[in-house]
């Protein structure tokens, strides 16, 4: 900002001014925000190139920028500014990836490994200090070092604490991108986390000695140390356990007050972190724990919005957090008045580390394979070795020494810093080689089948009871006796009552199968429907289902596919179960599903398209073909007409849901809703059904709670009348032929709720023959989603629409009379209301003929309402929610 | 078998057959002992009287496959009313863990044979099919757990299930072709890319007596 009314000096208030420079004021933010900006860019800018980002990781290229811009501001400042604090980074950088990391964490293959990973977090890292602190204390004594280096053992021990520990952020930076098997990765990145608590108790530990000096150290100091170390890091686990549980606790009872939800959830992780921090606890370990362990029922409680809002908010605060450390990683390393090189130092230290890390991994791995069931072979050992990357925490650590007392710790930093970067660049440009040559068993991401899931289900049973069996109280036992325990008390207390209910993983995946299941359809164009979400009790052919026989049940569509538990607990009669079964199993479908069975890892990527793309493929063409061949032998009837017209736009949409697509994940759940305008419009019965389903995503009742941003409107009123006199100036509508069933229908019944007359009267005798119930149904539903959806957010009077009663509406082709749409409810929308009016006052009078054809017609109003309807109802959303 | 089995060259002969080791085959005996109240077979209801088994939704499913035929490699088909020692041997190597020494030979034979009892387990009329009846009774005993849940949906996700089967086994249907179940090596098939060797395995090292029986 240029001052308008440049002040010259502080001495100068004379007079009012208009504007005033007031950089002071804004200096610290607004170089955070500087530098968090020129990271991002320096991001968009590094993966525009591809090849560039498969072959370096990104840390290296951040490291590198970090060291030119450092480089830079060196020389125009003449000194080394902007350093990575420790303070900075322990209490604003290190959480968000640490959060991040257990949140996500895949918590079964965490605790399949749990032995592993504590092994070598614990005795592992306890091997890397000793060694690396004894051997390099070895090469001091025997005068290979500069006497430069004023250092005794406890120096080095101290040293050798803080380079040893596997460092996180770099370790999730790298092996993020080289996609080894998960039980490799698990461990590795496991280890990383976990040592935090060795770690920080050595480093205490050996700092508190120096301080002392070697003299004043008595044998209870080492007694004293032994046991910090179990309090610090159970009593760090201990604090991330009370906050998960805290945290489940009070995400029980947001149902009123979903905006906060994520905050609850960054909230309470932070101030676990910072609770442990106080107490001088591992604050790592307690956030990993919080993270891991509040997961599940935070998850079922809070609602799908707030989940991917969770979910962004954490990769980006994560994302960003990295890319700042090692930023100024490379930043710091340029200041020159920190360094005092040894080569001998630096030398032995590299050395040591790569050799005591590899040793201590052979050695562990051939305890460790003894007990373990799948033992690591000599390549994992080799990648494990190797991965063991240094890296911020290390720096931040001996940043923080106390150079009185360490006397040399100039050499430490310039040693550590070298250490930091030989592991990221060097380790992380090569790792993804050796890998490759290495053949290690690579991650295989395939997709999750239903079956997979269920036999895995199977197997956990199997396992525990043959442990039952055998009598050995062993790891399924315990995990058996676990879940029990949760189901029991914990899922009952923390999650909430409508969640728990609906608590399955095999039910998730089922739910999961279903959504790329849509996904893929909408994808296409909607062609393709899956008959799992077609199946419905309530479908005519569904009495001659043999049994045995899947095919059969497929071309039938008889098996009913999906159910909703809940819904079905709460509806009454069979048809409303039906109903409620099709919603749900439509929502479901579109529903964008908690990523919980893939492990992923992955920070910066969140959900590619590819693997949607990749995801559909047997199953669903499979689907997709069988139901072909359903469709065109139940439904051949299908207006061909209409069809080319329609598959023309069709193509425009989904231009425009690509787009969308592309702007946020949130919008992308409006994609199918558009198709199923034009699917409505089609009256292709398979169409329709699927269409519907996102509306149903936004407007079913389990989640009802979730989309405060729709809000279905209903209005017993006389609008329609007013509709009617309204409908002589109406010119929305040119022709009179082209009248809008849809808008009427949506605007008289609230979605669902509705008179049964009053749906006659676009549904021609003729439709439901051809279409199937159900689909009729749907098809209506999807249509009046798209009305419902456009409504402005200031009517609100009308009672939200909360159960959805399908009218039956089988052939019954009266006429509406006047009185039955004076009772149904409206919107007061102005010119949906004329069009309302219109399209009844045109319907009514009009023959089957023109009944019959409204359908058909319905599809260019509705290309013409959606435009118009679409921004409007983003903003809406926006609206009701900020 | 009784005391017989201490007899070192018959533990060795159990020990080839079913490669536990001895220190295992003994704990295992006095498992067995322990279940079958020192008699000499194991009948089902002595399985009932494990208090961990209870509430294993396919409990049943898993005692049954100690009692199948088919499972203990007797040609014959159909159940047995009990099971000795060596029977109760050869149902636990199912659970064994690989070896670091096995080759690609045998880990494929170990593989075949751990589905194969998983197969059998979900093949209850022992046609050499999962049919689509047959799955969805697994699937609800699984399910069975979660009182939410009803049998319809367990149903509907075991139709997805076979569904997802039936296009993984079958590739193209026609529209006419009928998916009568899953055969074997359909459910090979199914299985690719998934180790279940690294997933179908106890530990019976230190096979402790911890879990009395009343």
């Amino acid at each position: 900002m240029q001052p308008l009314a440049a002040s010259p000096g502080p001495a100068a208030p004379a007079g009012a001014e208009l504007l005033r420079w007031q950089w002071r004021e804004v200096q610290a933010p607004c170089l955070v925000a500087a530098w968090i900006l020129v990271a991002s860019l320096a991001k968009i800018v590094f993966h525009l190139s591809r090849k560039v980002t498969s072959i370096v990781p990104e840390s290296c290229l951040l490291i590198l920028l970090g060291l030119g811009l450092g480089g830079i501001v060196l020389a125009v400042a003449k000194k080394a500014e902007y350093q990575l604090e420790p303070n900075m980074f322990f209490l604003f950088l290190l959480p968000p990836i640490v959060l991040d990391s257990g949140y996500f964490m895949p918590s079964r293959l965490f605790f399949d490994n749990i032995g592993a990973i504590l092994t070598y977090a614990v005795m592992g890292t306890l091997w890397n200090s000793f060694t690396t602190g004894t051997a390099l204390w070895g090469l001091h004594w025997a005068g290979l070092m500069d006497p430069g280096v004023e250092a005794g053992l406890m120096d080095f021990l101290l040293f050798g604490s803080l380079i040893s520990a596997v460092d996180p952020v770099a370790v999730l930076a790298v092996f993020e991108e080289v996609h080894v098997n998960e039980t490799l990765f698990i461990i590795v990145f496991g280890e990383s986390l976990l040592n935090d608590a060795v770690t920080v108790v050595l480093y205490k530990v050996f700092n508190s000695f120096v301080e002392l000096g070697p003299a004043h150290i008595h044998a209870t100091d080492y007694v004293k140390g032994v046991a910090s170390f179990f309090l610090v890091s159970l009593g760090g686990t201990a604090v991330g356990l009370l906050f998960a549980f805290l945290l489940a606790l009070i995400t029980r009872f947001t149902k009123r007050v979903r905006i906060i939800e994520p905050l609850f959830v960054f909230l309470l992780a932070y101030v676990a972190y910072l609770a442990a921090e106080m107490v001088s606890l591992s604050s790592i370990l307690a956030v990993t724990f919080c993270g891991i362990c509040c997961k599940k029922y935070v998850e079922a409680n809070i609602s799908q919005k707030s989940r991917t809002t969770v979910k962004y908010t954490m990769k980006t605060l994560a994302s960003s957090s990295e890319t700042i450390i090692f930023m100024f990683l490379g930043i710091s390393a340029v200041d020159t008045s920190k360094w005092a090189w040894d080569t001998a130092l630096v030398l032995g230290t590299l050395f040591f580390i790569l050799l005591f890390r590899a040793l201590g991994v052979v050695l562990q791995t051939c305890v460790l394979n003894r007990f373990r069931l799948i033992p690591l072979d000599r390549i994992d050992q080799v990648v494990m070795s190797y991965g063991g990357l240094r890296g911020a925490v290390a720096f931040a650590l001996v940043i923080l020494l106390d150079r009185t007392k360490v006397k040399a710790k100039d050499y430490f930093v310039a040693t550590t810093i070298v250490v930091v970067f030989f592991t990221v660049i060097v380790q992380g440009l090569t790792i993804k080689p050796l890998v490759t040559w290495l053949k290690v068993k690579r991650s295989d991401h395939h997709k999750p089948t239903l079956n997979e899931e269920l036999h895995e289900h199977a197997f956990d049973h199997i396992l525990a009871a043959v442990e039952d069996i055998v009598g050995h109280h062993g790891y399924h036992y315990w995990r058996d006796k676990w879940e029990q325990f949760d189901k029991k008390y914990l899922s009952q207390l923390l999650m909430r009552k409508s969640a728990y209910r609906l608590r399955d993983e095999i039910w998730d995946v089922y739910y999961k199968l279903n959504i790329r299941d849509a996904i893929s359809f909408v994808d296409q164009g909607g062609h393709v429907f899956s008959a799992a979400k077609l199946a419905l009790p309530s479908m005519p052919s569904r009495t001659s289902i043999s049994e045995s026989s899947v095919t059969n049940l497929l071309r039938e569509s008889g098996s009913g596919a999906c159910l909703d538990l809940q819904v079905i607990d709460t509806v009454r009669s069979r048809r409303d179960k039906e109903d409620a079964a099709m919603h749900h199993v439509l929502r479901g479908s579109l529903y964008k599903p908690r990523r919980r069975y893939k492990a992923s890892y992955s920070r910066h990527f969140i959900s590619p398209d590819k693997q949607e793309r990749q995801d559909k493929e047997i199953f669903r063409q499979n689907m997709k073909r069988r139901l072909e061949t359903f469709k065109s032998t139940k439904h051949n009837i299908c207006s061909s007409k209409s069809k080319a017209r329609l598959k023309e736009k069709g193509r425009k949409k989904k231009n425009i849901s690509v787009t969308r697509e592309a702007l946020n994940d949130k919008t992308h759940r409006n994609v199918p809703w558009q198709d199923a305008g034009e699917a409505g419009g089609r009256q292709a019965p398979v169409l329709v059904m699927v269409s519907s389903e996102d509306e149903e995503s936004d407007s079913s009742e389990t989640e009802r709670e979730d989309d405060e941003g729709i809000v279905f409107i209903a209005r017993a009123t006389d609008e329609v009348l007013q509709g009617k006199t309204a409908s002589d100036s109406l010119d929305v509508c040119p022709s009179p032929c082209i009248i809008p069933p849809s808008p009427t229908l949506a605007e008289k019944e609230l979605p669902w709720k509705g008179d049964q007359a009053d749906l006659a009267v676009y549904i021609s005798s003729e439709t439901t023959k051809i279409v199937p119930v159900d689909m009729q149904k749907a098809w209506n539903q999807s249509i009046s989603s798209l009305e419902s959806i456009a409504s402005p957010p200031g009517i609100e009077s009308g009672p939200q629409h909360r159960r959805f009663a399908c009218p039956v509406l089988e052939e019954k082709p009266q006429p509406t009379s006047p009185a039955v749409m004076e009772q149904s409810s409206c919107f007061q929308f102005p010119s949906h209301v004329s069009k309302n009016g219109r399209s009844q006052s045109g319907s009514s009078p009009d023959g089957a003929e023109q009944q019959e054809l409204q359908p058909l017609m319905a599809t260019e109003e509705q290309g013409r309402v959606l435009p118009t309807a679409e921004p409007r109802w983003l903003m809406f959303n926006r609206a009701s929610h900020l | 078998m009784g005391s017989a089995h201490s007899v070192p060259a018959e533990m060795r002969e159990l020990a080839d057959r079913t490669g536990f080791t001895s220190e295992q085959i003994e704990h295992l005996h006095r498992r067995f002992k322990q279940l079958s109240q020192d008699q000499l077979t194991i009948r089902k209801e002595n399985f009932d009287n494990i208090p961990d088994l209870e509430f294993n939704p396919i409990r049943g499913k898993i005692v049954h496959a100690f009692f199948d035929k088919r499972n203990l490699r007797q040609e014959s088909d159909g159940l047995a009313d009990e099971i000795n020692f060596e029977d109760f041997l050869t149902i636990m190597s199912y659970f064994r863990p690989i070896e670091m020494n096995m080759d690609e030979e045998q880990l494929d034979r170990f593989r075949k044979e751990k589905l194969k009892f998983l197969f059998h387990m979900y093949d209850s009329d022992h046609d050499g099919k999962i049919t689509l009846q047959e799955y969805r009774n697994v699937v609800e005993e699984l399910l069975s757990g979660n009182p939410h849940l009803e049998k319809e949906s367990a149903r509907s996700i075991a139709d997805g299930a076979m569904m997802e089967a039936a296009s993984i086994c079958v590739g193209q249907m026609g529209p006419d072709q009928v998916y009568e179940g899953i055969t074997f090596d359909d459910f090979l098939k199914m299985w690719q890319g998934i180790d279940i060797e690294t997933k179908m395995h106890v530990r019976f090292l230190n096979v402790d007596t911890i879990a009395h029986c009343y």
